[in-house]
């Protein structure tokens, strides 16, 4: 059930297409970003993204005169801090027609046209990966990792984790989409798995999702069985170990408490994975599961939405003792146990990198899930854990 | 990091009218904001609104509520979808007491009449602010103009005059209420109290009281305008600044006791004798080399900052020397003895962290 189109939207808790683009494109460490709009459009992503970003700072006059100059002057600043230039136009300059394309004559310039009217952060994430033009090298060995953003707390950690498990397989990494340098996306191996489907490549053969541990196995099977080099049985050895863990600490949990009632927030892939893994370790019973992008299609039980006020609603109604999603789901019922699947994640200290695909990122939520509710019990003194 | 910091233009670097205004309006809690233009202008000013309002321990979520432009809007107008949204917000609960509608920088580049739109005989009181973002002003430009639209729902001027009305605290900064909390502890000596915030933490009803105070301070003089605005029309005297660093603060008493018949003498020997006191707990720092570097090339120099500098350097005896440990300038400028106690604190944590060997 989605938002419906054009209806207007009480506190919108995902951002706009242009913060999307920047977010994709200051993976990339060769990469200077520019924002060429106003300094209110610059400050929203330059203060979410741990990533150097450039601004055209536009005022009125240029508006009025034409960006160009202003937009050549900043080129020129930065073209020597780094390999590559990208610039994302925001929404003003995007309608006044101006041909952009002349100020990248002679030069290695990405130019990537996403206003923020052009929809959400899937949006313009995926029209910057568009504009990159990636483009597959059939000789190259090796797996390419996607569905990277900085604007995921879990960029790092999923980064990592994907690497760890490749290389178990015996494999070898390609291209992470979007990380590392640039010139990677244009000789991209011809084979992809995915740590957050919402943000797939398209680039190479997608051979899964990262995204929980029956996913795992069935992508480093699919692995084995199409790439050349990829054992899957350290892989699968590591799965059976890991879920012997969960099985263990989730039965240890279940013998003194209740299941949590859980409502999940979040991107969609992010949400239903979140879901699923309670239902099955914990056998939470799922209060509501809301998607903060459009479904590529439609989910059952999955309700897309961003408006605040339709969440706070879902939570009220469905009274959660525990909340996966953001700080602003938080805020609604303070008293549930909360765990963080989504930005912002606000009043705590984030500095390892923390993973939510692959095994550890399975037994990482499941960490994060059962000390937050066993802290709940404990805080409010009816039960306490063994 | 950010390219071409250009002192020559300033104005590049100060924000979105959008966010100012939002800043003042969503402290008005019985209002609903209704911003007209993309969603992810209403999410990054909620976003950022959100974060500060839970650094200053605040519950209270503002409503702000986009029209949500799309591409067709953006091409065919969105006059009629920010009609719609007047509508509905008019028929959702929670009834809004007024609304406020802000406009962003697409929607005046498309050319849509938001006041005309807002002037089509709602029942409760629609009242449009231009925040075109970055055009035609700056974050403070969206600042006052708030103050100002937020400032017609008030009635003209009647009845005693009591108390003391407080204009355009600075509600995204940390430390709004111990500030708010320093100007209260300094009017308890002249025997004044606060009639309003204006606008902090308050409804449409209190914003009635507006034109009641026996005076109004500002905030910080770029606020000149609305002072001027507000005696003009409920005919109310003003301070133009909270009291800044410790001279300010007992001139702000003189001024507080003119504009009030009070004889102020006791009040500023007392408040003397207390910053002596204060100043003495920070003697260790005598003979520290320190230096104040540039907050930011983005940010404008605040001349009131830079004489609370020059006074707290000569007060303790700091050296300022280029090779001096770098010391955080005071950003804004500190308001009453206590906001210097505690720019004094973060000085001598510095000194201590930094430069033992200084010493």
């Amino acid at each position: 059930m989605p938002d419906p189109p054009h209806q207007d939207c009480t506190n919108p808790l995902w951002p706009c297409a242009m913060t999307g683009a920047v977010a994709c494109l200051a993976g990339f460490d060769d990469l200077a970003v520019i924002v060429h709009g106003s300094s209110g459009c610059y400050f929203y992503p330059a203060s979410l993204l741990t990533a150097p970003l450039h601004g055209t700072f536009l005022v009125e006059n240029e508006i009025i005169f034409g960006t160009e100059e202003r937009l050549r002057e900043v080129i020129d600043t930065v073209a020597g801090t780094r390999e590559h230039v990208a610039v994302v136009t925001t929404c003003v300059p995007a309608i006044l027609g101006e041909d952009l394309a002349g100020v990248a004559h002679d030069r290695d310039l990405l130019l990537v046209d996403a206003p923020g009217f052009l929809g959400d952060l899937e949006a313009g994430y995926h029209a910057a990966l568009e504009a990159i033009r990636p483009a597959v090298d059939p000789n190259r060995p090796g797996v390419n990792i996607d569905g990277i953003c900085l604007l995921d707390p879990f960029c790092r950690g999923n980064i990592q984790e994907a690497q760890r498990l490749l290389t178990a397989a015996g494999g070898a990494v390609g291209t992470t989409f979007c990380s590392g340098p640039l010139g990677a996306a244009g000789r991209a191996a011809p084979f992809t798995v995915g740590t957050n489907p919402d943000l797939a490549s398209g680039v190479g053969e997608w051979c899964g999702s990262l995204l929980g541990l029956d996913a795992v196995a069935e992508t480093f099977e699919r692995l084995a069985a199409t790439c050349d080099g990829i054992d899957p049985s350290p892989v699968a050895h590591e799965i059976a170990e890991a879920e012997k863990r969960i099985e263990k600490a989730c039965d240890k949990y279940l013998r003194r408490f209740e299941p949590p009632r859980v409502a999940v927030f979040g991107e969609c892939a992010y949400a239903a994975y979140a879901a699923e893994t309670l239902e099955r370790y914990l056998d939470a019973e799922i209060a509501c599961i809301c998607s903060r992008n459009r479904p590529a299609s439609p989910r059952r039980r999955i309700e897309q939405t961003t408006d605040f006020s339709r969440i706070s609603e879902l939570i009220t109604a469905g009274e959660p003792d525990l909340i996966i999603g953001s700080s602003y789901e938080q805020t609604v019922r303070p008293e549930a146990a909360f765990v963080p699947l989504t930005p912002p994640v606000r009043g705590r200290v984030l500095l390892h990198a923390r993973p939510l695909a692959g095994i550890e990122g399975t037994l990482r939520l499941l960490d994060d899930v059962l000390n937050a509710c066993m802290d709940l019990r404990q805080s409010s003194g009816s039960q306490r854990p063994e | 990091m950010n390219s071409m910091p250009s002192p020559s233009n300033p104005s590049r670097y100060e924000g979105c009218t959008l966010t100012g205004a939002l800043a003042v309006v969503t402290q008005v809690r019985d209002a609903a904001c209704i911003i007209h233009g993309p969603a992810g202008c209403t999410h990054h000013n909620f976003s950022l609104l959100h974060a500060t309002l839970l650094g200053n321990d605040t519950a209270a979520i503002p409503r702000l509520i986009s029209t949500r432009l799309g591409e067709n809007e953006i091409i065919f107008g969105g006059e009629d979808a920010l009609e719609r949204c007047i509508a509905r917000v008019h028929e959702a609960p929670p009834a809004p007491a007024a609304i406020f509608v802000l406009s962003t920088c697409i929607v005046e580049t498309i050319g849509d009449d938001t006041a005309a739109v807002c002037a089509r005989g709602w029942e409760t009181p629609v009242i449009p602010i231009r925040t075109s973002g970055f055009l035609g002003g700056v974050f403070q430009t969206g600042f006052v103009g708030a103050l100002l639209a937020a400032g017609t729902l008030a009635e003209q001027g009647s009845g005693q005059r009591e108390g003391v009305t407080l204009i355009g605290e600075k509600n995204l900064e940390y430390d709004v209420d111990e500030n708010y909390a320093e100007v209260v502890r300094l009017l308890a000596y002249l025997d004044l109290a606060v009639n309003l915030r204006f606008v902090r933490d308050t409804d449409t009803a209190a914003l009635s009281r507006l034109g009641t105070g026996a005076f109004n301070i500002l905030r910080e003089p770029a606020l000149r305008e609305v002072g001027e605005a507000l005696h003009r029309r409920h005919g109310t005297p003003f301070i133009d600044s909270f009291p800044v660093g410790l001279a300010g603060t007992l001139r702000f008493l003189r001024e507080a006791g003119k504009l009030t018949g009070r004889d102020t003498r006791d009040a500023v020997r007392e408040e003397e004798a207390y910053q002596e006191e204060m100043l003495a707990a920070f003697a260790d720092l005598a003979g520290a080399r320190v230096r104040f570097d540039r907050l930011s090339p983005l940010l404008e120099e605040d001349a009131a900052a830079g004489e609370v500098v020059a006074e707290l350097a000569a007060a303790l005896d700091l050296r300022v020397a280029q090779d001096g440990i770098p010391l955080p300038p005071p950003y804004p400028a500190p308001v009453g003895t206590a906001g210097v106690r505690r720019l004094l604190h973060r000085w001598r944590r510095a000194i201590r962290t930094n430069g033992r060997r200084s010493f």
